[in-house]
């Protein structure tokens, strides 16, 4: 029994070693995926943001129609798995003659999919300031645009920020799927490096955590920021 | 008219919808006069002081302001004269709306900065010279949610003065305070009647308004049922309309029993259901 569980503690401990050996060796294709991925995040980000600005002014503006295609591209996108768009942006659009490169593709189909989620978290902001502040603003003889940069949106910003920092962890979480394209980003050399050392636990394992360092540092630094605006306004 | 009045309301009718609000109502507010708009609950008290600075659209009438005319159904104005109105014209409100993102100095600083392009400088000297004279000198760099009601209730009227107003319009000033902050703000508003400023507030505070007032308007029903000499109306009205309400604003306790569509003045003053109620047909 005791020789057992000896022999047992000899082999995890060779295990967990091997593990570190092979982390240590495959690290730099790691690091190096995981720069893809930021990149990715970065990139898929500012177009989302972009577009979620344009759907909510499309949504909250005086044409009916815009509105109304605002409205609907919300409604779709987000209601379309993350992995259906990226396959029509690499894929379908492919076919039908606009060859995206696969980082471009993750770009366009993540930046899609989360314009739409921001243009909602945008409209929400907006909605969350009190009619009263607007009003309070218009009586003291304020033009629209200076009600708007200096009463509205100040507060809506406040509000937006918890759902949007919110929303970009997910969106680099999302990063990974472009995997199934053959961008080579974190997933993806987690996935090259469990298949030639046939070793998939402690490479996804590996990928996991740094996922999980990013994560937590991000949202860390997004908690701080949070903090510290509403800190400066009480 | 003569010259001298600064506010002429004739024929002012709003809807909601189906639902009229208030029909018919003129009023002429000479410079300096203060006029109090008393009434039950629902009576349109609110969305009629509203007009005046053109946050509600209405539906007939018009509405001149120191030679700048408003007027009712058709086209809104235009936006250089809604600016000038509103320039001229301040307001305070039932529930403050003070700029949360700003401590009380930056809130009374933004009008003349933003529309009168008045120098950081100079406009924070007006503000802090306004809040001294509210005695608030102290907490000018306090965020409104750190003010009490009352203080806010005064940053947000030092707020509306920065402008230099011709007239001031206060929503319910004192309705959203605690008994004990009533009297700060109510003094704050006796001051600027002291010092001249023409005055239009809608109010529940009856001692007040027979105090301060010039003229006392009583709306119920979407009407003025009553509107004469401050004193006049408090002590001798002669509409029953009127009669009614202010024997049970006035003598909350001597009435208990008496039904009808006004709710006392110390009530929930969401009591306006019950009034609404006989409007909405």
């Amino acid at each position: 029994m005791r020789r057992l569980a000896a022999r047992r503690a000899v082999r995890t401990k060779r295990g967990v070693m091997s593990t570190l050996q092979l982390w240590g060796q495959y690290l730099p294709q790691f690091l190096a995926g995981l720069v893809v991925s930021l990149q990715l995040t970065g990139a898929a980000l500012v177009l989302a943001l972009a577009l979620g600005t344009l759907l909510v002014l499309a949504r909250t503006g005086r044409i009916r129609v815009l509105a109304a295609i605002a409205t609907g591209y919300v409604e779709v996108f987000r209601a379309v798995p993350v992995l259906v768009l990226l396959f029509t942006a690499y894929y379908s659009l492919a076919q039908m003659g606009l060859r995206l490169p696969g980082f471009w593709a993750g770009v366009v189909a993540l930046g899609a999919f989360y314009g739409a989620l921001y243009g909602e978290d945008m409209r929400s902001g907006l909605q969350s300031v009190d009619p009263g502040q607007r009003e309070a603003a218009v009586a003291l003889g304020l033009s629209n645009g200076t009600v708007m940069r200096r009463v509205v949106l100040p507060q809506a910003f406040l509000a937006f920020l918890p759902p949007g920092t919110n929303e970009l962890s997910n969106l680099i979480k999302d990063t990974s799927l472009v995997l199934t394209i053959g961008v080579t980003d974190l997933m993806f050399q987690a996935n090259a490096a469990a298949a030639a050392t046939f070793q998939p636990m402690d490479m996804f394992l590996l990928a996991g955590l740094v996922y999980f360092a990013f994560y937590i540092l991000l949202s860390r630094i997004l908690a701080r920021w949070e903090l510290n605006v509403q800190r400066r306004r009480s | 008219m003569s010259s001298d009045v600064v506010v002429d309301i004739q024929g002012l009718t709003k809807r909601f919808g189906a639902r009229t609000v208030f029909e018919d109502i003129s009023l002429q507010v000479r410079r300096s006069e203060v006029v109090a708009v008393i009434g039950p609950s629902g009576a349109g008290k609110s969305t009629f002081i509203r007009c005046i600075n053109y946050l509600h659209p209405f539906d007939a009438g018009r509405i001149r302001v120191l030679g700048h005319e408003l007027v009712g159904g058709g086209a809104p104005p235009s936006k250089a004269t809604l600016r000038q109105v509103r320039m001229q014209v301040g307001m305070a409100f039932q529930t403050f709306n003070l700029f949360p993102h700003l401590t009380a100095l930056g809130n009374v600083m933004l009008g003349p900065m933003e529309t009168k392009r008045v120098p950081a400088r100079d406009a924070r000297d007006k503000a802090m010279a306004l809040l001294s004279s509210v005695g608030l000198a102290d907490r000018a760099e306090a965020y409104p949610r750190r003010l009490s009601g009352g203080e806010q209730q005064r940053v947000a009227i030092c707020r509306a003065l920065a402008m230099d107003p011709e007239v001031m319009l206060f929503d319910e000033p004192t309705s959203m305070l605690d008994p004990e902050m009533v009297g700060e703000v109510l003094a704050t508003i006796r001051g600027l009647a002291s010092q001249g400023m023409t005055l239009i507030l809608v109010t529940h505070e009856m001692q007040f308004a027979k105090e301060v007032a010039d003229t006392v308007v009583v709306m119920a029903d979407g009407r003025v049922v009553e509107q004469g000499p401050a004193r006049d109306v408090l002590e001798h009205p002669t509409s029953e309309r009127s009669r009614t309400f202010l024997t049970r604003v006035l003598k909350p306790l001597e009435a208990p029993g008496v039904s009808g569509e006004a709710s006392p003045p110390g009530g929930s003053g969401r009591g306006a259901t019950t009034a609404l109620g006989g409007d909405v047909r």
